[in-house]
């Protein structure tokens, strides 16, 4: 199918775009790496007066280290936090989750700033974000302001943001040093049935701490499993623990039964998914 | 033949493909590349509701669009055109009359209802929208056998008084005594889904009119190209004679693309209505409801043995899903015909029901009823092996035929030919280790993982049982192929083929035959395929049967315009044919290699008439028609080695291999080619792919790229072939067909290798996909069962 009529504008820069979204009185749409904008496009489920092209935004695009921070801008690629060696060193769990994002093809254009408004429950970087705790800063005719991701999410594909809103740059604080990820497909790189993310701190003392788990694909918006991290706050990760945990995990999820897999079989795999994170923590701290 | 033509045997190498340098280099020319001046695009509107009266429809407000240029509706349609022929309708069933455009009632999803040519694609979908249907939601039926139901509602009530279109059986001996004295019997209900065969270009279709000329000029994705004619002129009411048909390059056809459809038919309405050439090119999402489906079918599947380990009976009695109409192929027809596989028994039945339902027609795919029925059949066998307390590959030994029975007719009437079934299945035993797995202890990897192992033998009908077995079987259409040599000026020839091209390879297989039948360069053949207006009436491409027909064609061919070349040439040099010898580019004297002649010499001389003898004729070229006189039947067995986690459900194929046995191989490069494409594509039909229906909506749910799981590159398992070499008896070369066979064993073996690392389970499949939750449902069904 072909996208029906819209008008095309290349935004030049953060104002400019702002300017266009006002023009069109929230009936336009950014376009970043067009991924998932573009097949909405020509099914014509979205019908958008006007795209706004933010492609030749170059000051959204960069990666920067401010102290302990690392800030990414909104049109980072898939592909560079895949590659760059600051993202490796900084945010070494986004470099792993993305390489679980499509193709090779996708991930040239597809961005992060793009992936976290698309919001797919089930996607990658919103999960990653999450369990690091991303702040995400969008700028508006009112003026910047910063959401923190917890409360970014409103539902399935739904965000906090404002339709004349355009998020600029996610931040991310000091990364914790050992950090899991999983996730099950119906085929390669497809979206998650579910994934697991968890990071974490492991002390002298032998204990965890500030652990985070998150999941992603079993309800309408990545969640943190708090319940369980309460539980293992200060535990040795002991298969005990871990097995705990899985299960206290399950308050925290609402799955959703699709052509990937039941709620059923999700809630089936979650004590599972944590499990297999848990250990890969575990086994990280003794390497 | 000299002994350097005899050195030079191009049979069983493998030459580089012919299609490869353009279609690398992004040189091909598919549908989408054919452009015309003046050129108007053309799009579908297709009902939204699995069954509805269409109780009006206005165009008007789509007409007034600027840029629209003409619409076509049911009414229309009917006013102008027959409808669609079918080529190979079902045996003893009335004719379900299919027209381009729906009239007052849609029976599909995705029906065509309405057709809108404008002068861009995206603009015809503005206009699309622009038309007021109004449609009245009638109850529909989406499950097969539901719709077999006493209640179901009936889609063909003029000519049909239940959904049930057909019914037919094929037996032999008294299968129902022999089951009733067998000592165990084990039977199952299978489950086969529903998929497509997903071809890189859809369909398209460009028509052009010139009225003048009264010539319809046709570009379509087909691998039929002379059928397609034919059946365009059926509808069109117009003169074969008027119709050109061509495809150049076609993105992979798999069977979906065997015959017309009503896009094809639409296009060319459009074109003779404005005398301007209309192009269509299907979208992968109409895709997915416009073009045919394939494989669904419900099993119920049973085998008698003697607690010996003798098969002695095998009922097969199945029902498949047709969709809403008899698409040109129809539903698979071969779960008939091989369903008693590689194995020794007398005593068989299959009784074969075709249903009626809401759902996008079904259509051939490459296997045609070979993979469903090898599910359902090697899975049992499996299980009546773990039942008698026997291994499953020595039980399949002891029934299998062996090479000194064949040939064998079995009981569905078909004739094997030839074959080592029981070498095959030792030769993926030994590969895959199947001896040390048996006698080593069973223990779970470090991810809790156990592994299994398991197999499926196959036979394969590949080619048909001459023209008179089509006959009875109502096809419209013969078992032949032909070629045209025409030799030229250069000194090359020209071969000319009704045989599309669509990533066979045969363009590539009939310049190698050629070639060493005429002892040529394999470069100086130029093969031209695809284009009614100058390939010799043929069949086309499919069953597996392109070159066990076209060999002998082209041998034929060949034989006797190196007759003449040589004729003329012995004259010249003032010898006789006998002393002479083709070698390369030039024709020379067998002992004197000084005395020689070009064959551009040679050919231009036949080609003007000059300077050849005068009892021969001007002219070098030649046409043959072959068709062989039986079917060849490839065999082999498949291994599957996975790791199950009996936990969860999820497992790994680790290794998958292949054993067939395709008689000779003409070119092994092309038949790993094919055996790689069809395993793969038997992957996914086992693993992921399913079009789901939902039964309340009557919607296809699994419609588009995002929800049909098919598999990428990086999904596909380590897969092995290993090759037997049996010549045919049947064929010319001894070669057998190959382009399916990689469909058929791949569910089997892996759902026979799942059930081997769940056995402490008793795990049982018996529906696909495959899929981790469906291993997850069917451990959670066995301990339920054995707590
Ligand atoms: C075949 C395929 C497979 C994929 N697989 C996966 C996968 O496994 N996991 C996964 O997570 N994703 C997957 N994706 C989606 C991919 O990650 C997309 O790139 C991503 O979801 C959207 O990013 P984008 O830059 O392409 O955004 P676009 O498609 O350009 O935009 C998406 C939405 O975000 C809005 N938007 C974009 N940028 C901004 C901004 N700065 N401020 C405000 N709004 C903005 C747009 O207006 C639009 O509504 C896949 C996509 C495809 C085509």
């Amino acid at each position: 199918m072909k996208a029906a009529d819209f008008i095309y504008h290349r935004a030049t820069g953060v104002a400019e775009a702002l300017r266009y979204m006002e023009d069109y009185d929230g009936e336009a749409r950014l376009l970043a790496g067009g991924q998932s904008l573009m097949p909405m496009l020509n099914m014509r489920l979205w019908r958008p007066a006007a795209l706004i092209d933010i492609n030749a935004l170059s000051e959204l695009a960069e990666v920067t280290a401010q102290g302990e921070e690392t800030h990414l801008g909104a049109l980072v690629r898939h592909a560079t936090l895949e590659t760059s060696p600051l993202i490796a060193a900084r945010l070494p769990l986004l470099a792993t989750m993305v390489r679980f994002i499509g193709d090779h093809q996708i991930r040239r254009r597809g961005t992060i700033g793009g992936s976290l408004v698309q919001g797919d429950p089930a996607s990658e970087m919103p999960l990653g974000c999450l369990v690091l705790g991303a702040e995400i800063n969008a700028v508006g005719p009112a003026g910047a302001r910063m959401i923190a991701i917890e409360d970014f999410y409103d539902g399935a594909y739904a965000t906090a943001l404002e339709a004349d809103e355009l998020l600029t740059e996610i931040r991310f604080a000091v990364h914790p040093p050992h950090f899991a990820f999983h996730e099950l497909c119906r085929r390669h790189n497809d979206f998650a049935v579910l994934s697991v993310a968890a990071t974490g701190h492991f002390s002298a003392d032998g204990g965890w701490h500030g652990l985070r788990i998150g999941l992603g694909g079993v309800n309408d918006r990545p969640v943190l499993a708090e319940a369980s991290m309460a539980l293992l706050e200060g535990s040795s990760l002991s298969d005990a623990d871990i097995a705990a945990a899985g299960e206290a995990a399950l308050g925290a999820i609402d799955p959703p039964s699709d052509i990937r897999g039941s709620a059923e079989y999700r809630a089936h795999l979650v004590p599972r998914y944590i499990a297999k994170a848990l250990r890969d923590l575990r086994l990280s701290a003794q390497g | 033949m000299s002994a350097v033509a005899a050195q030079r045997s191009l049979i069983g190498a493998s030459l580089p493909r012919k299609e490869d340098d353009r279609l690398l280099r992004g040189d091909g020319c598919f549908t989408d590349d054919v452009q015309s001046a003046h050129q108007l695009e053309m799009a579908v509107g297709r009902c939204p509701f699995p069954h509805a009266e269409i109780r009006g429809l206005d165009v008007s407000p789509a007409l007034a669009l600027a840029g629209v240029e003409h619409i076509l509706t049911g009414a229309d349609v009917r006013a102008l055109s027959a409808p669609l022929t079918v080529l190979r309708p079902v045996p003893g069933a009335p004719e379900l009359p299919y027209y381009a455009l729906a009239g007052e009632r849609a029976i599909h999803e995705g029906q065509p209802v309405v057709s809108v040519v404008a002068t861009s694609r995206a603009l015809a979908e503005d206009a699309l929208e622009l038309i007021d249907i109004d449609y009245e939601p009638l109850p529909h039926v989406t499950d097969t056998l539901q719709a077999l139901a006493e209640d179901a509602p009936v889609l063909h009530p003029g000519v049909l008084d239940s959904n049930l279109l057909a019914r037919h059986e094929d037996r032999a001996g008294v299968p129902e005594e022999r089951m009733a004295e067998a000592d165990i019997v084990v039977g199952e209900r299978f489950r086969i889904n529903r998929v497509t065969a997903m071809a890189m270009e859809g369909r398209g279709v460009v028509a052009r009119w010139r009225p003048g000329a009264r010539q319809l000029s046709v570009y379509a994705s087909t691998q039929t190209p002379h059928l397609l004619r034919h059946q365009l002129a059926e509808s069109l009411r117009l003169d074969e004679g008027c119709i050109r048909v061509a495809a150049s390059d076609v993105g992979g056809g798999f069977g979906q693309k065997l015959g017309i459809y009503p896009e094809d038919l639409l296009a060319a309405l459009h074109a003779m209505a404005l005398g301007r050439p209309v192009k269509w090119i299907e979208d992968r999402l109409e895709y997915f409801r416009a073009s045919t489906h394939a494989r669904e079918a419900v099993f119920d599947f049973a085998i008698g043995a003697r607690t010996d380990g003798e098969i002695s009976a095998i009922t097969n009695r199945y029902t498949t899903d047709l969709g809403a109409w008899n698409s040109s192929f129809g539903s698979a027809q071969l779960s008939s015909v091989v369903f008693t596989g590689p194995y020794k028994l007398a005593d068989a039945v299959a009784e074969r029901r075709v249903a009626v339902t809401n759902k996008t027609p079904i259509g051939a795919y490459r296997g045609y009823g070979q993979p469903e029925v090898n599910f359902a059949r090697e899975v049992l066998i499996d299980r009546l092996a773990r039942r008698l307390g026997l291994d499953a590959l020595e039980f399949r030994e002891r029934n299998m035929l062996r090479p000194e029975d064949l040939p064998w007719k079995t009981p569905s009437g078909a004739v094997y030919d030839s074959g080592d079934y029981v070498k095959t299945l030792r030769m993926a035993g030994e590969a895959v280790g199947y001896a040390a797995h048996r006698a080593a202890p069973r223990r779970a990897d470090g991810d809790g993982r156990l592994k299994g192992i398991g197999f499926a033998s196959f036979v394969e009908r590949t080619g048909y049982a001459s023209a008179r077995f089509l006959a009875n079987r109502g096809s419209i259409f013969g078992a032949h192929e032909s070629v045209t040599l025409r030799a030229n000026r250069s000194g090359d020839i020209d071969l000319y083929t009704g045989v599309s091209t669509f990533g066979q390879g045969s363009e590539t297989a009939f310049a190698q035959i050629c070639a060493e039948i005429l002892a040529v360069d394999y470069e100086s053949i130029h093969v031209h395929a695809g284009d009614t207006a100058s390939s010799p009436l043929n069949t086309g491409a499919f069953a597996s049967r392109t070159l066990i027909a076209a060999a002998g064609a082209i041998r034929e061919a060949a034989d006797e315009l190196r007759g003449k070349a040589l004729r003329i040439a012995a004259w010249v040099l003032e010898t006789a044919p006998e002393a002479l010898e083709v070698s390369g580019q030039v024709v020379r004297l067998r002992d004197d290699h000084s005395r020689s002649l070009a064959l551009s010499d040679i050919f231009t001389r036949a080609i003007i008439g000059q300077g050849i003898p005068p009892e021969e004729t001007p002219g070098l070229e030649a046409s043959a028609h072959y068709a062989p006189d039986e079917a060849a039947f490839s065999f082999g067995t498949a291994a599957a080695v996975v790791a199950a986690d009996p936990e969860s459900g999820e497992f790994s194929v680790d290794r998958l291999v292949m054993v067939h046995d395709c008689g000779t191989a003409v070119n092994p490069l092309l038949v790993e080619g094919q055996v790689l494409g069809g395993l793969v594509q038997g992957l996914g039909a086992a693993l992921s792919e399913d079009l789901i229906y939902d039964p309340d909506t009557g919607q296809l749910v699994s419609g588009s790229m995002l929800d049909y799981f098919m598999p990428t590159a990086a999904d596909v398992p380590p897969i092995e072939l290993l090759h037997s070499e049996i010549p045919s008896p049947v064929t010319s070369f001894g070669e057998r067909g190959v382009g399916e066979v990689g469909t058929i064993p791949p569910a089997a073996a892996l759902a026979n290798a799942l059930c081997d690392a769940l056995s402490e389970f008793g795990v049982e499949l018996s529906r696909l996909p495959l899929t981790p939750e469906s291993v997850w449902r069917a451990l959670k069904n066995a301990k339920g069962a054995n707590p």
